[in-house]
């Protein structure tokens, strides 16, 4: 319990996981929470890319997790745009209101 | 230190061009989407040539094995040029017609290959993401291109969302391999599993997000939900890169993660890919039946084409790889002809996307109509043309293996889907004319058409040269038999 | 002791905080919380030695992507109440999906083993403390053998930029802007008109 190893980290990096796939689920509607459920999910990765380097005595995993962060703010960056040119066209950012391309 | 360059040079090229394009758009006054356009066209077969001239002599590693050059990347990458530039080549009309022309759509395209371009020869897994990303990035943008158009900026959302759901399940599935393995590199983790055979338990789960993250961006089954929207949605010529580059990128990568690292783990990831073969093939042809919309019945077909490039893969084996590269190359030409002529359907100068208006079609423009026929008789697989081979590659590599249900079922999807293509024959034929289409078909097109059209119809009398460069490519991914 | 301590602290507030991003009435709530969640993660991030990521994540993603996020659910008009509709009604087959998704990954977590000869395959070694700071050894590594990747997320960065640009730059008639050089430029020849008026003539 007061050991802190692998283990535990890699716990935390599986809950956080969880917790943005299951945002995605609980949260169709709204892309915001989508994206930011998103973020979670990379969040994880990189912990558990960081656990692993540091417990491996590795600096690949932290290399990796840094290029993780890169992409992952371009990501965002477009993202959003999209998001706001879909709501200058829409007036909503309600994904499942997907009327005009039925799934 | 000292590098030899040749190797990236067709990346290099690319990139250059890329940005040079974007500086020419930025300073020179007035419109230049077009002169950007044709410059990228020119850019894609320099890069073509160099590729040809740096490919040669066998197995080349640049940056520490980040990059590799072999006989199968080089196949590859020259298809998803080829496909690149007959794509651009066919939106130089369509975009000024449509009043949507702006010189960032050539700038991104070229960067989208180059993304496809650097993971196609990834020999790491960080490789494969960042190039993984940075053709996803410009797909991403080009989705949404038509800005003001309401369902292309919604196919841009979905494919985004969906695209970043599947790179972080991708990542997810990495760490875990590295997490096991204390190496992101092909080849090393390669060596590894042939030294100890089993792997853990992470593994196994790590290959299992990294197979789920691979079959959104190839829109396989149970992973496609996103294809036909964003297909009917984004706008054609896109939708029409969409169709082709990507797909060919990505299914190769796929080829080289599960030959390469995984290469000694076949039987855990080959009854995956058995599965989503199966369920890709069983969706394309169903759910293509009941469409109405030309564009996304390509989407359903494009889907039914990735199950049956998949039955190639399922068995792991030098024979199957080859079937697959050829089943591509023949895709890539059916598809680009198949979408010349859907963005030739224009009447009264509207573009037109519905079945129903190909009616009649042999009556009022029957070179158009011989076209889309052959093209259509090719994919669903009836010889003698192009699309019969294909299938028969990847299918005797499935009962070569053994693998026979696989292979039936695939036979089976084949005869399901044959019936929609020929009721595009049927329209087309038998059907009386509703409206003609308007006159005057754009140079590009025709090319477009005419080499596809040919490349379909004369495979059967010189497969030789298709055969051979794709079985020396299959032959680079195993090394030493 | 101390150390654990502090670790279960980080990870406790970086899964509450994570509970309430996704389930936030408000977005702007959400955001708050991702970036209380970003900043627990740093502190994990210090905990395994990362201190290098740890600062990055805290002045990139707090600093820019998560204040980006927030631009844009304040920019945008969000009607709250409809998109909170159907939220209940995904919550049970959500949830058991998300315990189920759990429950695997901590069984495969409980025996984790790593490769046998890990020590053998992995080629970067993390340099010993006080030897070079972690900033340094990362910085070694990407300005020498992974040059390649770090030119290409260069390019990546671009075609971000362009990618917004291309999405959101619209020129608008009618906008007035100011124009330093027209402003400049002008004098007093082109922009006052002397006139003779005539007495009780009016102009």
């Amino acid at each position: 319990m007061f050991e802190i190893g692998l283990a535990q980290y890699l716990t935390v990096a599986a809950i956080l996981f969880t917790l943005g796939v299951f945002g995605i689920f609980l949260n169709r509607k709204n892309v915001i929470i989508i994206m930011m459920s998103i973020e979670l999910i990379l969040l994880a990765v990189n912990l558990n890319l960081v656990a692993f380097s540091s417990f491996l005595n590795d600096l690949v995993g932290q290399v990796f997790a840094m290029f993780i962060l890169t992409v992952a703010a371009a990501e965002a960056a477009i993202g959003l745009a999209i998001v706001v040119v879909f709501f200058r066209n829409r007036g909503t950012i309600a994904v499942e209101e997907i009327s005009q391309l039925k799934g | 230190m000292t590098f030899n360059l040749i190797p990236v040079l067709p990346e290099l090229l690319v990139a250059a061009a890329a940005l040079a394009l974007l500086m020419l758009g930025v300073f020179r006054k007035g419109d230049s989407t077009r002169d950007a356009t044709v410059l990228a066209i020119f850019a894609m077969g320099a890069a073509l040539v160099t590729l040809a001239g740096a490919a040669g002599g066998g197995r080349q590693e640049l940056f520490n094995g980040l990059f590799v050059l072999d006989g199968f990347a080089a196949f590859a990458k020259g298809m998803v040029l080829v496909a690149s530039a007959f794509t651009l080549a066919m939106s130089l009309d369509y975009l000024k017609r449509e009043k949507i022309g702006r010189f960032e759509y050539p700038v991104l395209v070229l960067f989208a290959t180059l993304g496809m371009m650097m993971m196609i020869s990834a020999g790491d897994f960080l490789s494969l993401y960042l190039g993984l990303e940075t053709q996803s990035l410009s797909l991403y943008v080009l989705a949404a291109y038509h800005r003001d158009n309401q369902r292309a900026t919604e196919a841009g959302l979905k494919y985004f969302v969906l695209g970043a759901l599947a790179s972080g399940m991708l990542l997810y599935g990495v760490s875990l391999v590295y997490g096991f393995a204390g190496t992101t590199s092909f080849d090393a983790l390669a060596k590894l599993f042939s030294a100890h055979g089993a792997p853990s338990l992470g593994v196994v789960a790590g290959l299992v997000f990294v197979l789920a993250g691979l079959a959104f961006k190839i829109s396989a089954v149970p992973f496609h939900m996103w294809t036909p929207d964003v297909y009917e949605g984004a706008p054609t010529p896109v939708t029409a890169f969409f169709a082709v580059a990507p797909k060919i990128a990505a299914l190769t990568l796929l080829m080289r993660v599960l030959m390469g690292p995984f290469g000694e783990l076949t039987h855990q990831w080959s009854q995956i890919v058995t599965l989503i073969s199966i369920a890709s093939m069983a969706v394309g042809s169903f759910a293509a039946i009941s469409q109405t919309n030309i564009k996304r019945l390509m989407a359903y077909s494009s889907i039914g084409h990735v199950g049956f490039a998949l039955v190639g893969l399922a068995p792991g084996s030098d024979l199957g790889v080859q079937g697959v590269l050829v089943y591509l190359a023949i895709y890539l030409f059916m598809n680009v002809g198949a979408f010349a002529v859907i963005l030739s359907m224009r009447q009264k100068g509207r573009m037109v996307e519905g079945i129903a208006d190909l009616a009649g079609l042999s009556k009022t423009s029957p070179g158009m109509a011989f076209v889309m026929a052959v093209l259509m008789f090719s994919m669903a697989g009836i010889p003698p043309m192009a699309g019969f081979w294909g299938k028969f590659y990847v299918f005797m590599a499935a009962v070569k293996a053994g693998m026979w249900t696989l292979a039936i079922l695939g036979v089976l999807a084949s005869v399901v889907s044959a019936f929609y293509y020929l009721r595009i024959i049927k329209v087309m034929y038998f059907d009386e004319p509703v409206e003609a289409f308007d006159r005057g078909i754009d140079r590009p097109m025709r090319l477009v058409m005419a080499v596809s059209t040919l490349v379909v119809l004369l495979f059967s009398f010189v497969p030789g040269p298709l055969l051979t460069s794709a079985k020396v490519a299959a032959a680079a991914l195993f090394p030493a038999g | 002791m101390i150390t654990a301590l502090i670790f279960y602290m980080f990870a406790a507030i970086l899964v509450a905080s994570g509970v309430m991003v996704i389930s936030a009435r408000n977005p702007v709530h959400s955001v708050l919380f991702l970036i209380l969640c970003f900043f627990n993660a740093a502190g994990l991030f210090l905990l395994l030695g990362a201190e290098f990521l740890a600062m990055v994540l805290v002045v990139v993603y707090v600093g820019a992507v998560a204040v980006l996020f927030l631009f844009v659910v304040m920019m945008l008009d969000i009607n709250v109440a409809e998109l909170r509709a159907g939220f209940l009604q995904y919550l049970p087959t959500g949830a058991l999906i998300g315990v189920i998704l759990l429950a695997e990954l901590l069984a495969m977590f409980g025996g984790w083993a790593f490769a046998p000869d890990v020590e053998a395959i992995v080629q970067h070694q993390i340099p010993a403390v006080g030897h070079v700071t972690n900033t340094e050894a990362l910085g070694r590594l990407l300005y020498t053998d992974y040059a390649y990747l770090f030119q290409a997320s260069g390019v990546l960065l671009l075609i971000a930029m362009v990618g917004t640009i291309l999405l959101t730059l619209r020129r608008r008639e009618g906008v007035r802007k100011q124009k330093v050089a027209d402003q400049i430029a002008r004098t007093g020849r082109n922009s006052v008109e002397i006139r003779k008026v005539p007495t009780g003539g009016g102009i």
